[in-house]
């Protein structure tokens, strides 16, 4: 009974800490629009591996027939490379779903957030992911 | 004594019984015997590539008031707790997945710390007050803000936003929420250090010369070295007023102290100080971790394409706003 408790408190105490501070270069608010939620099929036609946000290019065939070109906006390569992903993880004619938001000025861009395989696996996933190096980097061990 | 009381009374002494139960840690008894490396100069040798990511706060929380250390039992489930984040525990439903592209504090190689907030003094580890100068500067600062908009051009976003310098840079150099690599190169009479976001990187001269002249003001600031014992010591002046290191001023003093405690670690102290801006100087204190490099390349500016798309977003609200606006005045 009083070990539920202390349990409790200590869940209290620990979420305080959990709460490290969460910073995405920029404000999701300004460029996004939560209000357009997107998700979108496509096959992979160019991967920007650039800072301060990596940016994947897709061909999106509507439901007319027409293919629009979409980016979207992922996190820093840096991590990514730091997972052992490199540039050929992700090559043109790849196709993926996206589901994400679309951009507040209404062009075909959008941020990715989730970002599968068509067969449900997801992109980048430590080094599970096809592409991935087991053997990090960093040094750090595998989840 | 009412139930909620004796309750809580109930489970702290559960905690304490946790804490007590917790063995006392052997020191120095599988430990082989480490020598300060130098280098070819006689440095003491902080080279290489270390992280100083945490999961520790700069400030105390409130609700660890009084308590300086979590107990061995809570850290461990603080580290447990870190598991299950999700781009919903990310401050935000809408952005991406941290996990997915490696930027959790989970993935990087970071120091344990017992510790509940980076700042050692004052005791209660927390930013001091500000002054009435300091709170004045803040509430112009706010108001110039309100006047030219915070969207209405690249000059209006912040630093960081504009590649131009990231907040991990410093001095003093907190850690990223991602990217917290760091990496100490030496030479004679000198020690550079680069932060990996925007590789901004200190030259440091370690031969006793002055700081520059007052007129000169630097977004780092200007950084002087020298070495007590082995421990670096870092004295930085000459910031800009657009540095605003937690509100502070241009005349920010900043003095950093690293110290190589073992193979794997760097202890990192500094204590910053600026009377137009805090009642008081306070000092923080954390563990930069040895990583296997190499440091990325991080070209900031040149993908940059946030920074255009933040403001064509506020010029598509505007729009959106201005034809509402419109419609009401004819009905």
């Amino acid at each position: 009974m009083i070990n539920k408790k202390a349990l409790s408190v200590m869940t209290a105490v620990v979420g305080l800490l959990v709460a490290a501070p969460v910073w995405a270069h920029h404000a999701f608010g300004a460029e996004f629009d939560v209000n357009k939620p997107l998700k979108l099929r496509g096959t992979v036609t160019k991967w920007e591996m650039v800072n301060p946000h990596s940016w994947i290019h897709v061909d999106v065939q509507g439901q007319d027939g027409k293919v629009a070109s979409w980016m979207i906006e992922g996190g820093s390569p840096n991590s990514l490379l730091r997972l052992g992903f490199t540039k050929n993880s992700l090559p043109p004619g790849t196709e993926i779903i996206i589901e994400g938001y679309q951009a507040k000025d209404g062009a075909n861009r959008g941020v990715g957030a989730n970002l599968t395989f068509t067969d449900g696996r997801k992109l980048f996933m430590g080094g599970s992911a096809p592409g991935a190096d087991p053997n990090r980097p960093d040094g750090s061990e595998k989840k | 004594m009412n139930r909620g009381l004796a309750g809580s009374m109930g489970a702290m002494t559960v905690l304490i019984a946790l804490a007590l139960m917790t063995p006392l840690r052997v020191e120095g008894q599988a430990k082989k015997t480490w020598s300060q490396p130098r280098t070819p100069d006689g440095q003491p040798d902080l080279q290489g590539v270390w992280s100083n990511a945490t999961l520790t706060p700069l400030e105390r929380p409130a609700a660890l008031a009084g308590r300086e250390f979590l107990t061995e039992n809570e850290q461990a489930e603080n580290e447990k707790a870190l598991q299950p984040r999700t781009r919903a525990s990310a401050g935000t439903e809408a952005h991406y997945d941290f996990l997915q592209y490696g930027l959790d504090p989970l993935q990087a190689k970071r120091a344990s710390s017992r510790r509940t907030s980076l700042i050692v003094d004052p005791p209660d580890g927390r930013v001091p007050p500000l002054t009435p100068e300091a709170k004045k500067r803040a509430a112009a600062r706010a108001e110039a803000r309100k006047r030219s908009g915070p969207f209405d051009g690249p000059e209006s976003r912040s630093l960081s936003e504009r590649c131009i310098v990231m907040p991990g840079a410093g001095p003093p150099m907190l850690p990223e929420a991602y990217n917290s690599n760091i990496q100490f190169q030496q030479g004679p009479g000198y020690v550079a250090i680069l932060q990996e976001e925007i590789h901004d990187v200190r030259i440091i001269p370690l031969d006793g010369r002055p700081h520059l002249g007052p007129n000169i003001r630097q977004l780092m600031g200007d950084s002087r070295g020298r070495w007590e014992g082995n421990t670096l010591v870092v004295d930085t002046t000459n910031f800009t007023d657009k540095t605003n290191f937690r509100g502070s001023s241009e005349n920010l003093h900043v003095v950093e102290r690293f110290t190589r405690v073992d193979e794997d670690t760097i202890l990192y102290e500094f204590t910053v100080d600026d009377p137009a801006t805090w009642t008081r100087p306070w000092k923080a204190e954390q563990s930069m971790v040895k990583t296997k490099g190499p440091i990325f390349e991080f070209a900031c500016h040149e993908g940059n394409y946030g920074l255009a798309n933040n403001l064509s977003g506020a010029r598509a609200e505007e729009k959106k706003a201005a034809e509402e606006a419109a419609k009401r005045s004819q009905k």
